[in-house]
């Protein structure tokens, strides 16, 4: 048995490694998606580059991290980014550019520079889909978080790897349960905000 | 020009009408003022004003989303917003298209009603040259990027330029125009050597008829009253002396705005053949039933 205290270390160290990853991810993610919405040969570097990186197993990901930057926390953290990065851009991307053509042509028509039909128009339409693609990156975030222990990044995975290798049943799951809790949690308070954001609209 | 600044001097409309469904009715029609930095009150203000133009009880409907109204109200609200910055010029592309064929007759009349309150040039594309002509003041007819022909709608009917333009326009129809052509566009304009307006005696109207070489007069009675007079009628009038304002039939008198349908009806019900075009007290021309139902055919 793990002691309470190790456990909520481990949980709030978990936690950071996602939501750390997550803003990194969002801030490198919207410069690209709004580029890729302008500019053609943009859009099409970035989406074939992040469908490879999709399919880059996230263990080997990890692996591939360590003697690039090393390891520990910081070099997690870049793991976590890459592995789960993917679904925000490619939802800000579709969420972006697949706005109804009608209402592109209204807002030019009506006198909107391309940086205001942005903000006004393309932007607030795609909030569905671009939490629903947070919410998706959120739970890779987890699952990548979860193998970076093995760099040394702390978290909930160090509690489940100790327990596999000491064949510590109830470390083991001590460790597990929080982490598939997270992100069931995760799930349910993104797929919420989804909700709000379409409701609030009707759209 | 700077593409933006110009469009913002454009009120817009779109067939598929374009509302943004992430705001309201209010943030719809006030986007434009609120990037323009327009105060809260005024946009307000401005918002209320275009509302009650188009028919829309603001308190009932600025703070609804585009889909909680129906396809005419949301129409509606289109041209509220395209007219939110008073634009001199209204560019409609095609903004009845998709609307079932009863509420379209309905917008298209509010359209008119509006039309004359605002005092804008519209340019109102379509492809229903039925549309364009019950809205229209003038038409240009367009085919392969051209203009083909500018004009009134009885210009395009009966001098069409060519093959082309009298195809799109329907010359063979030329019938179901009736609906939309007015007294002003079929009259034949009244030539002032066949209008007598003051008491003259007959054997005076007779010399005169004669020395202009015209058949039949118009005898302005008084506003009310016009009579039409042929030389024959008064060549069998035996007392010459008597006043010309003594004979004459009795005319119909129609306003330049009315539709031919309308007048060919008041004259099969007084089995009339012509009807005289008034306006303001002045007489402008005659429609003479035969020969525009000829020109029709």
């Amino acid at each position: 048995m793990v002691a309470v205290f190790t456990l909520l270390d481990a949980i709030i160290q978990q936690l950071s490694l996602v939501f750390i990853s997550l803003t990194i991810g969002i801030c490198l993610a919207a410069p690209l998606a709004i580029l890729s919405v302008f500019y053609k040969r943009i859009s099409y570097f970035v989406l074939t580059t992040i469908n490879m990186a999709q399919s880059i197993p996230s263990f080997a990901l990890v692996a591939i991290i360590v003697p690039l930057v090393g390891i520990g926390f910081l070099p997690a953290i870049a793991a976590i980014v890459l592995g789960s990065i993917v679904p925000i851009v490619k939802n800000m991307y579709i969420g972006l550019a697949k706005t109804d053509t009608a209402l592109i042509d209204t807002g030019k028509g009506m006198g909107l520079t391309d940086l205001q039909i942005m903000r006004h128009i393309r932007l607030p339409l795609a909030y569905p889909a671009i939490f629903a693609g947070l919410k998706f990156s959120a739970i890779i975030a987890n699952g990548i978080a979860v193998l970076t222990a093995i760099i040394g990044s702390g978290g909930l995975g160090r509690i489940i790897f100790e327990g596999l290798a000491s064949f510590n049943i109830n470390k083991t799951l001590s460790g597990a349960i929080p982490a598939i809790l997270i992100a069931l949690s995760l799930d349910l308070i993104f797929s919420l905000a989804e909700k709000k954001l379409k409701s609030k609209a009707g759209y | 020009m700077d593409p933006v600044s110009l469009r913002r001097r454009i009120g817009y409309v779109i067939q598929q009408i374009g509302l943004f469904p992430h705001m309201t009715v209010k943030e719809n029609i006030g986007l434009i003022p609120r990037l323009e930095k327009w105060k809260d009150e005024d946009i307000s203000l401005r918002i209320e004003e275009l509302l009650t133009l188009v028919a829309l009880p603001p308190d009932l409907f600025s703070s609804r989303y585009p889909n909680q109204l129906s396809g005419g109200q949301q129409q509606r609200v289109g041209l509220a917003r395209a007219l939110v910055m008073d634009p001199p010029l209204l560019l409609m592309d095609e903004p009845f298209g998709a609307l079932d064929p009863l509420l379209r007759m309905q917008l298209q009349n509010e359209f008119l009603s509006i039309k004359t309150k605002l005092d804008k040039t519209i340019v109102f594309v379509t492809h229903d040259i039925e549309e364009s002509f019950i809205l229209a003041d003038r038409i240009g007819v367009m085919h392969a990027g051209k203009m083909i022909q500018i004009g009134t709608p009885s210009e395009l009917l009966f001098e069409p330029e060519n093959e082309i333009v009298s195809k799109i326009i329907g010359s063979e129809n030329k019938f179901k125009a009736i609906r939309f052509l007015q007294a002003k566009d079929v009259m034949i304009p009244l030539n002032n050597n066949c209008l007598i307006e003051n008491e003259i005696s007959c054997k005076e109207t007779i010399e005169k008829m004669i020395s202009n070489k015209i058949e039949m007069c118009i005898i302005k009675k008084s506003n009310k009253e016009i009579a039409q007079v042929s030389l024959i009628e008064l060549l069998n009038i035996m007392e010459l002396d008597r006043s010309i304002s003594d004979f004459g039939n009795k005319l119909l008198i129609v306003s330049p705005d009315d539709t031919l349908s309308s007048i060919i009806l008041l004259l099969k019900t007084s089995k009339d053949s012509m009807a005289v075009v008034m306006e303001k007290e002045k007489i402008l021309g005659i429609v003479r039933i035969n020969s525009v139902l000829l020109n029709l055919l």
